[in-house]
């Protein structure tokens, strides 16, 4: 792994422990400015109605309030990622409960408070679309009469409350269940989850007087955030400067507006900086949780267990707005392919409105879902053919050369290591070790989003060196790994570098912390601008040292010739004396991956780049009276391509599998009749020290072409097996089969309806 | 500005004065970790706030023969008392599984019961050890049972103007022991699902019951005792047929609710279980205590 | 009712304040002293970011009144320092700290320094912890990141250099 590297592949402390670790470090939600005003969201309490009065005349008058705010103070834009259907305030008409209708600021939190509360809204009750069935079925009331009028990425299939169906169509799934001599047809379906960052959104907005505003946020996408506040405040996006401080969490849930718009309007009817953060109510209420589905898995397989065709419709249930629910149903398609060759597919995603809180992005969107219904239905296929679940997966997985769904070829495929060695480490042999024990395995593959990073490098004249990056380090330790690659690359210690990040007026422009791309983009971009920094170091210093630029080397923060060796140190002070500074701009953009146009239809995302594969195996025991799991081993074998840092890897494997479980046993946001009725943390229930097993990674490394030294996207993929891994071994502890996640104690003991009356 | 007047009394007579004078209009504040969430979240709103931190005497246990528990003593004293590792260890078993850490620190046993929550659980562990509370009001002090202290979900028998001041424990015969047992969603930060208490006391031979607790906790407006199990055990060989009669009448004394957390047929399927599993525990310990 | 004066004993500093007693001591840390080291998130205690040691022991700060902490010895992540000295000087970290940098045990590092002080309650306590000790120590703060592996091996490195070296403080 790392012995021919000085600095990447190594396990080293990350950069911006030390502040993290003594409290000094500033977070988005510690960010406070001098006169600061403390901002509120008014919000709906009507799943679908019509907004027949609202007046906030009591509200303004309230001592100490600065500002307040509704549809009328705003100019009239709709945003949002692929259908440009959400106002920042309702103007008419209410979709979900937790859908802001006003906002006001105040000079106390309890002042903002106590505005709200003399808020008086009326509304006239619509028929509520309270679920995907509902939202389907003919003749259904639309959650959004005007869908027809809304921008939208112009490839989107829509249609009433669908907002998207992205499909895949591969041969003839007929002539697949002509020749297979066994069709399987199951169900499945999935809760809303909420991705349960422990730092609230959080931003603080202030204006200058040229008009322009800076907004303090921990967004994962400054750049986007950027873009929609120029919509929403009716400016040009060089007057918004996005900066962010700090982010306690995001996965995926902080890539979009979350408060941003709300503080930039109240900051510029004020006259003062306003901070808006989220509560846990409105986290769990009007966040963007990942949505919960329906899925109808339809397989074809010969009696020696190989896929023949595959027919799969996943359903989204996305709420009141599209959000990023139609690039969510896209991607799903490729989930429910997963990593087999299978010569027929008839792959569907849709993008369901219902009047529920619009969902979002979380880590491996759509990969959950997908994945528990494709690798449960592999298992009961396993079980019905009687073939062991490892050599039915053995029989069918992609390899080498192959072709993804979308007829991508596929390379760096280390899919047959992963699964042999999860195999192998759980014991394999042994798959039910006890009564009422057993273990289950789910394999998959996830992809490294594209999209382009720049940096700018400099070289101090003290020797160090400063990364300037458009990233968010959202907690994954990539901007670490990125300065990994770069010290490799410069000759230079890791504790050189100092990296500033995520400014959109001083950084250079970044996709975003989305679809573990960052290591992978700004390790890239550094490498571009560690080459021209080597070019106009040696430049400078053949001279100096006599030789020729060929004969010349970076090594122990020098430029080594034959016949001498300079300091970069000493070349950036001469260049900062004479020549403005040893800096450089390096540039990445994944080039695109080649697929099959004709496969496919209303598909944002129709290939995974540089994709991983991975394989999760898990030992658990099932008390059969009252349905409690316990764990006893887990293991993941994922591809990485290329370790970078291997402990921070194995974090987010740790990590990623701990989030898992809480999807898989205990999680989940229920809504009655539109409303939430968990939201908080005492009934959300997320996995503690006591509920989650130590994880055992195995780091396998089939280094990709693209990514630096190799490597793969790490931080989504772990998210993707645990539901599906755990139900498999439940399903072989205690022969119960549970098709619905959470997969709780009640579902094992009463069946997977619960006892509910 | 405040939402309420503080007052920090100084002794326990002073104490009781205020909440003579403000009535139903004060709460008395103890560790915090219940009376500051429900402020918070807007469902009580009392104009005056009675901190009880400088009042004397509240916060020991004492033990000689019975237990008292002073109505400020923390989950975390209850669960480091060596006067309660023995016969009494379901109380530890209730103290040691409320939150984390940081709650158990500041959480009192006076507090929770005052509290009354249907799913509190020190309730069923008090119920089960024949609990009594001190209350403390202008005319003096009286004492009640907790099963008729406890009245509904957040109710109780204590009067506006009264002061919870302790909790005793009645000495227990030989041969006695108990249990509690829990069943959540998650392994800790739990509210419960449905929680047991169980107390037995064995005859010289240890095979046959001759008292019997059980009470119950999450399944009804209140943590209640089953008075019905507790029946069919006294007299009985222990074990067997007993404890699965016993089980069963639990089942049937609890009137449980769907909620969000999980469904009636659950919890008192769960009642059954966790009561079978209680007894059993409790006649593994007087065995291993002689 | 008029605001009280009370005195904060915080990191072993006097902090003079003038609160209504309603205020907590999570919002008087964070926005009468500027201390934000210790985080806010569900105010209900459900999470721990809020965990500060009060008299050595565990608390969540957003249940506890300003108002209460008058005259108590109040830790915050601010004021942590090696075993035995004052005020630390400027880059020594204590052990627990050291420890978490060196297991790669921060990831967003929102939960971490109510974490850290829950942790050094505990060692303090209980010098040599199993890891099942140290995981029901550490269950009322929620860490959505690292799974909880690579912070239950830190701090039972921390303990055995916690253990095997310094003078008790």
């Amino acid at each position: 792994m790392s012995g021919a590297t000085r600095v990447v592949g190594h396990s080293l402390p990350r950069l911006d422990a030390p502040g993290k670790v003594t409290g000094s470090a500033v977070y988005a939600a510690d960010f406070a400015l001098p006169g600061m005003l403390y901002g509120k969201v008014f919000r709906s309490r009507e799943p679908h109605a019509r907004l027949v009065r609202l007046d906030t005349s009591r509200a303004a008058a309230i001592a100490g309030v600065r500002a307040v705010i509704a549809a009328a103070d705003v100019p009239d834009v709709r945003y949002g990622a692929a259908v440009k259907d959400e106002p920042v305030f309702a103007p008419d008409i209410v979709r979900y409960v937790g859908q802001p209708v006003a906002a006001v600021a105040a000079v106390t939190l309890e002042a903002a408070e106590a505005a709200l509360a003399a808020i008086e809204a009326v509304y006239e009750p619509l028929a509520p679309v309270l679920d995907l069935a509902a939202a389907l079925a003919p003749g259904a009331p639309l959650v959004h009469e005007g869908w027809q009028a809304y921008t939208a990425i112009p490839i989107l299939q829509r249609d009433g409350n669908v907002c998207n169906r992205a499909r895949i169509v591969v041969g003839d799934v007929e002539r697949g269940w002509a020749e297979a001599d066994r069709v399987f047809e199951h169900r499945f379906t999935t809760a809303m989850v909420h991705q349960g960052y422990t730092e609230p959104r959080a931003a603080v907005a202030a204006w200058d007087s040229s008009g322009q505003v800076t907004v303090w946020s921990n967004t994962q996408l400054p750049f986007d955030v950027q873009a929609t506040l120029a919509d929403i405040l009716a400016i040009a996006p060089s007057k918004i400067r996005v900066i962010v401080p700090g982010v306690g969490g995001g996965f995926g849930g902080k890539l979009r507006v979350g408060v941003e718009h709300f503080a930039a309007l109240l900051a510029r009817k004020a006259g003062r900086p306003v901070k808006v953060m989220t509560t846990s109510e409105e986290e769990l209420t009007a966040a963007y949780p990942r949505q919960g589905t329906v899925i109808e898995l339809k397989t074809g397989v010969t009696r020696d267990g190989r896929l023949t065709a595959r027919q799969g419709r996943i359903y989204f249930d996305t709420g009141a707005f599209a959000g990023s629910g139609p690039g969510v149903a896209s991607v799903a398609t490729l989930v429910l392919a997963g990593p087999y060759r299978t010569p027929n597919l008839h792959l569907e995603g849709y993008a369901v409105y219902t009047n529920k809180t619009n969902c979002g992005s979380y880590r491996a969107p759509s990969g959950p879902q997908a994945n528990f219904a494709v690798e449960s239905q592999m298992d009961i296929i396993a079980d019905a053919l009687g073939i062991d679940p490892l050599e039915l997966r053995l029989r069918n997985i992609v390899r080498e050369g192959d072709e993804g769904p979308t007829g991508q070829v596929l390379s760096a495929v280390g899919l047959e290591e992963c699964l042999r060695r999860a195999a192998e480490a759980i014991g394999w042999r042994d798959r039910r070790p006890g009564p009422g024990r057993g273990k289950g395995l789910a394999i998959g593959w996830w992809t490294t989003t594209g999209g382009s990073s720049g940096v700018y490098v400099k070289i101090n004249p003290d020797g160090t060196v400063a990364l300037n990056t458009g990233a968010v380090e959202i907690g994954t330790a990539a901007l670490t790994g990125a300065a990994q690659v770069l010290a490799e690359a410069l000759g230079v210690d890791l504790t050189d570098i100092t990296v500033v990040s995520g400014d959109t007026f001083a950084t250079p422009f970044d996709f975003g912390a989305q679809g573990s791309r960052t290591a992978f983009a700004v390790g890239n971009a550094c490498r571009a601008a560690a080459a021209e920094l080597q070019r106009k170091l040696f430049a400078q210093a053949a001279a100096q040292l006599g030789a020729a630029e060929e004969t010349l080397e970076l090594r122990d923060k020098h430029v080594v010739g034959p016949n001498g060796r300079i300091s970069l140190a000493e070349l950036a002070r001469q260049s900062q004396l004479a020549g403005g500074g040893m800096i450089a701009h390096g540039t990445f953009i994944a080039p695109g991956t080649a697929y099959d146009t004709k496969r496919v239809e209303g598909h944002v995302y129709p290939a995974f780049h540089s994709p991983s594969f991975h394989a999760h195996a898990v030992d658990l025991s099932v008390d059969g009276e009252t349905g409690e799991v316990t764990i006893h081993k887990y293991v993941v074998a994922q591809d990485v391509g290329f370790a970078l840092n291997p402990t921070y890897v194995e974090g987010q494997i740790e990590g990623g599998v701990a989030q898992g479980l809480g999807q898989t046993l205990s999680e989940e946001i229920v809504y009655r009749d539109g409303r939430v009725l968990n939201a908080n943390l005492t009934d959300y229930k997320m996995p503690t020290t006591l509920d989650v097993p130590r994880v055992e990674s195995i780091l396998v490394e089939h280094p990709g072409r693209v990514g630096p030294f190799g490597a793969k996207g790490v931080g989504e993929p772990p998210n993707v097996e645990p539901p599906a891994a755990v139900a498999n071994a439940i399903a072989a502890a205690v022969g119960t089969r549970i098709t619905s996640l959470p997969i709780t104690a009640e579902k094992i003991v009463l069946g997977q309806n619960g006892g509910a009356r | 500005m405040s939402r309420f007047e503080y007052h920090q009394p100084e002794s326990l007579r002073d104490a009781v004065a205020l909440a003579g004078r403000f009535g139903a209009e004060a709460s008395f504040l103890a560790g915090g970790t219940d009376l500051i969430v429900q402020i918070e979240r807007g469902r009580v709103a009392p104009r005056h706030v009675i901190g009880l931190h400088r009042v004397p005497g509240l916060a020991g246990i004492a033990a000689n023969g019975r237990i008292i528990l002073g109505a400020r003593v923390t989950h975390r004293a209850i669960e480091q008392a060596p006067a309660l590792a023995g016969a009494l260890r379901c109380l530890i078993e209730g103290a040691e599984v409320i939150g984390g850490h940081q709650v158990r620190n500041v959480a009192t046993v006076g507090g929770n019961l005052v509290n009354a929550s249907p799913a509190a659980d020190l309730a069923p562990c008090l119920l089960a050890l024949d609990g009594v509370v001190a209350l403390v009001g202008p005319g003096g002090e009286r004492e009640l049972p907790v099963e008729r202290f406890l009245l509904g979900p957040n109710r109780t028998a204590r009067r506006p103007d009264e002061l919870l001041n302790r909790v005793s424990l009645p000495g227990l015969p030989a041969r006695t022991a108990s249990a509690f047992l829990k069943a959540g969603r998650r392994r800790a930060m739990e509210i419960s699902v449905v929680c047991v208490a169980a107390r037995l006391t064995l005859d010289a031979s240890l095979e046959r019951c001759l008292e019997a607790r059980v009470a119950l906790g999450a399944v009804a407006p209140t943590a209640v005792r089953a008075h019905e199990a507790e029946r069919a055990l006294e007299g009985q060989p222990v074990g067997g047929e007993a404890f699965r009669r016993a089980a069963e009448a639990a089942r049937a004394a609890c009137r449980p609710i769907d909620d969000v957390r999980a469904s009636a047929a659950f919890r008192e399927h769960l009642v059954g279980v966790l009561v079978r599993r209680a007894l059993d525990r409790c006649v593994e310990r007087a065995r291993q205590a002689t | 009712m008029a605001k009280i004066p009370i005195t904060l004993q915080i990191n072993g500093e006097r902090h003079e304040a003038l609160v209504e007693p309603d205020r907590t001591l999570l919002d008087v840390l964070r926005t009468e002293l500027g201390l934000t080291g210790t985080k806010t998130n569900c105010l209900d205690a459900e999470c721990g970011v809020c965990t500060v040691l009060v008299d050595g022991l565990a608390v969540n700060s957003c249940l506890y009144l300003a108002v209460v902490a008058q005259g108590r010895a109040i830790t915050t992540i601010e004021g942590l320092a090696p075993a035995g000295s004052g005020r630390a000087p400027a880059g020594t970290l204590h052990p627990l700290q050291q420890a978490f940098v060196e297991h790669g045990a921060v990831q967003c590092g929102y939960c971490i320094p109510g974490m850290i002080l829950s942790a050094k309650a505990y060692l303090d306590d209980h010098p040599r912890p199993s890891e099942a000790q140290i995981r029901e120590a550490l269950a009322g703060n929620l860490c959505r990141c690292t799974g909880y592996q690579k912070i239950v091996d830190a701090v039972l490195a921390a303990a055995q250099r916690m253990a095997g070296g310094a003078v008790a403080s």
